[in-house]
């Protein structure tokens, strides 16, 4: 047999045995027929029996593109997820060496590297203008899965990988050049360690927010954490055959079916999850998280679809563009530009255009950015706000504005120099007069019947004024489970010895304490609200925007309406401002009561809102995570958006001067933790609360390793360095007073 | 009135019902040893059922074979703690409980103990104050504040928690300057975690510069022990008499009369009581510097208008420090029946009755009976002395001995009152678990002299012998106490 012929037919095998991967034993009758005739075909031509075996295998190879082309257009959701992970998906290397004309890998080369599943390579691409040609060079920053290679772990990114992404991302904001962000990832390596994977998750994403570069990112498979880590880019393409979730249709499944430790999902179930998640490239465009889609050939692209490069370089080189001029002023030559280059039959290999910024062009590129981040998902929350109240805040707020920045920007600067100068001008006073009364001091002090001593007496025997009434119970509001006539064990009776506490007491006085060993039981949110901050000091706002379905996902308004009748509150967020001793502040806290504080995108909604309230108002803002299980997977990308975009909201408050700052109680995991709440510079947990990444069951479903126990207590964090302190839960006001007070500037808002 | 209602809603009954009657009732022990024993007698006395509980060390004491003798069926049970409330409340529904005498020690004092008790789903009387005089009292800075806005005077010194570094220097620095011009040589000042209790966070500043980095250690020290920063600030009384007036009240709380006072003040070098006498100082037979019977009234007045203030319903102790001046000040206020309360007894005549029972007295009051008398029916005779015999080694800082005691017997007379949980007939163990106080004696004599020598006869008639796995001879207090008694009632 002509060795070509071999060649052709082995690539067949490949294709045939891809289609019948992707598609799990559906359209069995088109892959017989295709077997049958591949077989036939290897039969003859072995035997030589074929008069022409070239004309024959062409015919082959175009039935085979007959079918596929067929069978595409009855792929479903959860066959995209089994394209992305077939291991003749194109991957990252191959982009490289076919999109870029070259390259050289940085920060590792194949398994000898800090983390093999993170690609960073330096590559350039090189355009002609006439008879000049340009080279231009990008930042490669990538996940790699290899085709099967076991040492890439698959694409999923231990945090070293994702520190390694971000030290690049510096050097290429250093250098000057666009960034090109190739996402194929399942989702983060859940490990902690030192940092641990949210820690250096959300360091990543506060990060991103504020490059000045350009950045493109290309999503293939997009798994919520992992893909956020480099995914916040200013033109976010996808493959059509990628998908983009918060999280994979079987770890879906799981949650949904309520799957139990060693029980597996019915494949049925992760079908109808991967369908009504929305994650294919078509659904993102729709709702507005990816701006284009680079459509590949017939059952998604495999390294041999040279064609499909081509397709994807000019797709990236247009987006690099296009952010480019999209920072400029005129917009007439920005339209201009723009257009020629969406042109359908633009080349853009041969329109050459630099892309270097200056720095006014940095700092609108980074607000485009942010604004972009900020606008979307906005659909998808319910906003109940009467119109009314919406037009009058927004017209206190046009009011307003003249007047803060009146009183901080001008009034307040000038105050405190006024202030420091009569301090010294009442200093010397005091000084010149005591020198002046001297000697008359001296004088009286020896004159005898002083009757200093009944004063003393009396002021030592007198009632104090003293504002604290040792009968009063010490709380504001009392957890209603008080009143259960009943002992509780503590959990760590067995290992300290805690005697059972006496649920009267323990739930109201002892503010769910156990007395023995400090061990905190949950409490209400109201708990807090109530006691942590003055009483009568909470207003809440953006109560009416309600937490909804809008991916339509099944029984799930029904389980939304149930949390939202059980806790009284619209969302699994409540944004209030209060105030501590007279502190003000703006509070956002996540709910745990509230299917399990799962962020949603009426959550990230209502927290943009408070981040930017504080902004305005000019108060500290504090994030106050009574738990949180991370981003609510019924909302599917509405949700796993809220990352990148509170993380754009908590930058800005930053970077204006604000404090912010996030305490912990009960568990806080995932999602929420890997961006707009771990990237904060001070954060605090109160004892016994669980901070990381993924649970213990994930952990041990995604990477197959048994955790130690205490994995996620907060002490570690502590020595993680993801928290600051440990609070007790009766000390939370005294300690954020102080907090407050010290971290905080003179208005506390200004450090 | 209101008072009374109060007292009837905290144990879930209808204000207007007659207290039920004493016989119906059945008491939960909830303590062990001497003071086990002297409520088991007072009940039996009354008529009032009871329930003895004990755990595995103390299986030997003389309170478990009391109670196996007398209490009957559901008389005693094992627990696994004295200290686990939840096993005795257990115990108690189990034997069918109204009510529950703490004791001293344990749960005496424990607001919250007595607060479940009565405001658990099935309701018990707790014999003793009611849960919020207990918390009320039982905490030294209220107590304090209550006082001085009564008038009545205590040691001088901030009487709140102090948290700011410049008002506690404030205080500290009038705090000498008021010893100074009182003339007191070395004036001291102590500063002391006001969350803090049993000598923790307690020290004392000789040297007014030295007060801040005195002050800074005790806040951090109850910082990290007890979570909160506050500090008191108080003058150090060096040279005192400790005294204490005996109170008693019942649940109407209107009519408080006191017992006398007692004299506390031979007591070992970490501070416990050893001997207690009867009255507080004895004017008539020995000289004072200062006119000692207007002290005692004082105090006792003190008392009494502080326990009518609150509403006082039970026993309790006012402890009283008295300068060498005759100046008095309020310590702290003992919400529980104590050890000494005997001592009281046997110089007290009701009517001119001998045999008063306090802890009847309280038992009977708690369970929601009238006191029957009033302060005109109360006098005092004679002196009353208490020792405490302890197997401890009083040249070694009063380190406890540990081992068996194979001979314990003494000669009785008419007398002596001898309160023990270690029988005579039979070798003892001494438990590791709990305090090694082994008994009281109450010595009784018409004046002074008289009791002071008939103690001494007590003392050296008293044979107290035993040894250790060492082999090592039984060490007891019994020396030191002889040589105390002749100095007792001495300024």
């Amino acid at each position: 047999m002509d060795n070509n012929i071999a060649k052709r037919i082995q690539s067949l095998r490949d294709r045939l045995t891809y289609l019948q991967d992707i598609f799990a034993g559906k359209h069995a009758d088109n892959a017989n027929l295709l077997e049958e005739r591949l077989a036939a075909f290897t039969e003859r031509a072995r035997w030589a029996q074929l008069d022409d075996p070239y004309a024959d295998i062409a015919s082959l190879e175009d039935l085979f593109a007959y079918v596929e082309r067929r069978l595409e257009d009855c792929i479903t959701p959860m066959d995209k997820v089994r394209i992305v992970r077939h291991p003749q998906r194109v991957c990252l290397r191959d982009i490289l060496e076919n999109v870029y004309d070259n390259f050289t890998e940085v920060g590792g080369q194949d398994e000898h590297s800090l983390d093999p599943g993170m690609l960073i390579a330096r590559a350039v691409i090189t355009r002609r203008s006439g008879k000049k040609s340009h080279t231009q060079s990008v930042m490669v920053i990538g996940q790699e899965k290899g085709h099967g290679a076991e040492f890439r772990n698959g694409g999923s990114v231990k945090p070293w990988g994702n520190a390694k992404a971000l030290q690049y991302m510096r050097v290429a904001e250093t250098e000057g050049i666009p960034i090109h962000a190739y996402i194929f990832t399942p989702g983060s390596y859940p490990i902690e360690d030192y940092p641990g994977a949210a820690q250096q998750i959300a360091r990543n994403i506060y990060g991103m927010a504020g490059l000045r570069v350009p950045v493109v990112a290309v999503i293939s498979e997009g798994g919520s954490g992992g893909a956020e880590a480099i995914g916040l880019a200013d033109k976010r393409l996808m493959l059509s055959h990628g998908y983009y979730s918060v999280i994979s249709p079987e770890g879906a499944a799981a949650i949904e079916g309520r799957i139990k430790e060693g029980e597996r999902a019915t494949p049925e179930l992760i079908e109808h999850c991967a369908e009504h998640l929305r994650i294919t490239a078509q659904d993102n465009l729709a709702f507005g998280y990816i701006d284009r889609i680079v459509q590949e050939p017939p059952l998604g692209a495999r390294p041999w679809h040279f064609d499909f490069f081509r397709h994807l370089r000019q797709e990236v080189i247009r987006a690099t563009d296009e952010v480019i001029i999209s920072t400029r002023r005129m917009p007439l030559l920005k339209s201009i530009a723009l257009s020629r280059r969406r042109k359908a039959d633009a080349n853009l290999d041969e329109m050459h255009m630099g892309w270097g910024l200056s720095a006014s062009a940095k700092e609108r590129l980074r607000e485009r950015r942010q604004q972009k981040f900020l606008r979307l998902s906005r659909q998808a929350a319910c906003d109940r706000r009467p119109f009314w109240t919406k037009t009058a805040t927004a017209f206190c707020d046009w009011l307003a504005k003249p007047w803060r920045t009146f009183k901080y920007d001008f009034y307040r600067k000038h105050q405190r120099q006024m202030r420091s100068m009569m301090e010294e001008v009442s200093n010397e006073w005091d000084l010149f007069r005591n020198r002046l009364l001297s000697p008359w001091r001296r004088l009286s002090h020896k004159l005898p019947g002083r009757a200093e001593n009944a004063q003393a007496q009396l002021e030592l025997t007198a009632l104090s004024a003293w504002s604290g009434d040792g009968r009063k119970s010490k709380w504001n509001y009392i957890s209603p489970r008080f009143k259960i006539d009943r002992t509780l064990t503590c959990p760590n009776s067995a290992s300290y010895g805690c005697l059972d506490l006496w649920g009267p007491d323990l739930f109201a006085e002892f503010a769910g304490v156990c007395s023995h060993c400090g061990y905190h039981f949950p409490m209400e949110p109201e708990w807090y609200v109530k006691n942590v901050f003055d009483v009568g000091s909470v207003f809440e706002f953006n109560s009416e925007i309600e937490a909804g379905n809008p991916l339509d996902f099944p029984d799930f308004s029904a389980r939304v309406a149930e949390a939202q009748q059980k806790t009284g509150s619209k969302s699994g967020c409540m944004t209030f401002e209060a105030r501590i001793d007279g502190i003000k502040m703006v509070v956002a806290m996540l709910m745990g009561t509230f299917r399990g504080g799962s962020v949603g995108a009426a959550e990230g909604y209502k927290f943009v809102e408070a981040a930017q309230r504080a902004a305005k108002k000019r108060y500290p803002f504090l994030a106050y995570v009574h738990g949180t299980a991370g981003i609510r997977i019924q909302e599917g990308t509405h949700g796993v958006i809220q990352m990148p975009r509170c993380t754009v909201a908590v930058r800005r408050y930053i970077e204006s001067g604000g404090l912010y700052m996030v305490l912990y109680d009960t568990n806080s995991f995932a999602g929420p933790l890997a961006s707009f709440l771990g990237c904060s510079p001070y954060q605090f947990a109160v004892r016994s609360s669980n901070i990381g990444f993924a649970g213990p069951g994930v952990i041990k479903e995604t990477t197959g390793m048994d955790i130690p126990p205490k994995y996620h207590r907060s002490y570690r964090a502590l020595s993680r360095g993801h928290i600051q302190g440990i609070w007790d839960r009766r000390q939370i006001r005294a300690n954020l007073k102080q907090a407050l007070l010290t971290i905080g500037g003179r208005n506390l808002y200004y450090r | 009135m209101s008072k009374l209602q109060d007292w009837k809603k905290d144990r879930g009954e209808a204000p207007g019902v007659t207290p039920v009657a004493l016989h119906e009732h059945r008491i939960l022990v909830a303590n062990r040893g001497e003071i086990a024993m002297r409520i088991m007698r007072s009940c039996i006395k009354l008529g009032v059922a009871f329930t003895a509980v004990y755990t595995a060390e103390d299986a030997a004491s003389g309170h478990v074979r009391l109670a196996r003798e007398k209490g009957g069926e559901k008389g005693l049970f094992r627990v696994s703690s004295y200290h686990d409330a939840n096993e005795l409340m257990a115990v108690a529904d189990e034997a069918g409980c109204t009510a529950v005498h703490p004791g001293y020690g344990f749960f005496a004092e424990d607001f919250r103990f007595a607060r479940r008790v009565t405001k658990r789903d099935r309701k018990m009387i707790f014999i003793g104050p009611s849960w919020k005089i207990i918390r009320e009292l039982g905490d030294k800075i209220n107590t304090k504040r209550l006082a001085r806005s009564l008038g009545v005077p205590t040691v001088p010194g901030s009487d709140r928690p102090i948290y700011d570094e410049l008002e506690a220097e404030r205080i500290a620095k009038s705090v000498f300057d008021f010893q100074e011009q009182q003339g007191i040589q070395r004036p001291l000042v102590l500063v002391k975690a006001s969350a803090g209790g049993g000598g923790m966070g307690i020290e004392e500043v000789y040297d007014p510069d030295q007060f801040r980095s005195v002050y800074r250690r005790i806040r951090n020290y109850a910082m990290r022990q007890f979570k909160d920063e506050g500090v008191l600030i108080e003058q150090r009384i060096t040279d005192f008499n400790h005294l204490e007036v005996q109170v008693i009240s019942d649940r109407s709380g209107r009519n408080p009369v006191h017992f006398g006072t007692r004299n506390c003040s031979i007591q070992s070098t970490g501070l416990q009581k050893r001997v207690e006498i009867a009255p507080g100082f004895a004017p008539e037979t020995l000289e004072y510097s200062f006119n000692a019977e207007r002290v005692l009234t004082d105090i006792v007045d003190y008392s009494l208008t502080m326990a009518r203030k609150v509403g006082y319903d039970n026993v309790g102790t006012w402890e009283w420090i008295v300068t060498r001046k005759g100046e008095p000040f309020l310590m702290e206020v003992n919400t529980r029946i104590q050890v000494e309360n005997g001592v009281s007894a046997c110089i007290s005549r009701v009517h001119g009755r001998e045999g008063v029972d306090l802890i009847a007295e309280q038992i009977r009051t708690g369970l929601g009976q009238p006191l029957g008398y009033t302060q005109e029916d109360i006098a005092t005779e004679g002196v009353g002395i208490e020792y405490r015999l302890i197997a401890e080694d009083p040249d070694n800082n009063f380190t406890p001995w540990v081992g068996r005691i194979e001979r314990f017997a003494w000669e009785e007379a008419p007398w002596l009152t001898m309160l023990t949980h270690v029988p005579c007939d039979a070798p003892y163990e001494i438990p590791t678990e709990f305090d090694p106080n082994l008994a009281l004696a109450i010595i009784w004599g018409r004046d002074l002299h008289e009791a002071q020598a008939r103690g001494l006869t007590f003392l050296n008639s008293l044979r107290l012998e035993g040894s250790n796995n060492a082999g090592e001879a039984l060490k007891s207090n019994v020396g030191f106490l002889k040589a105390n008694t002749g100095r007792i009632l001495h300024f």
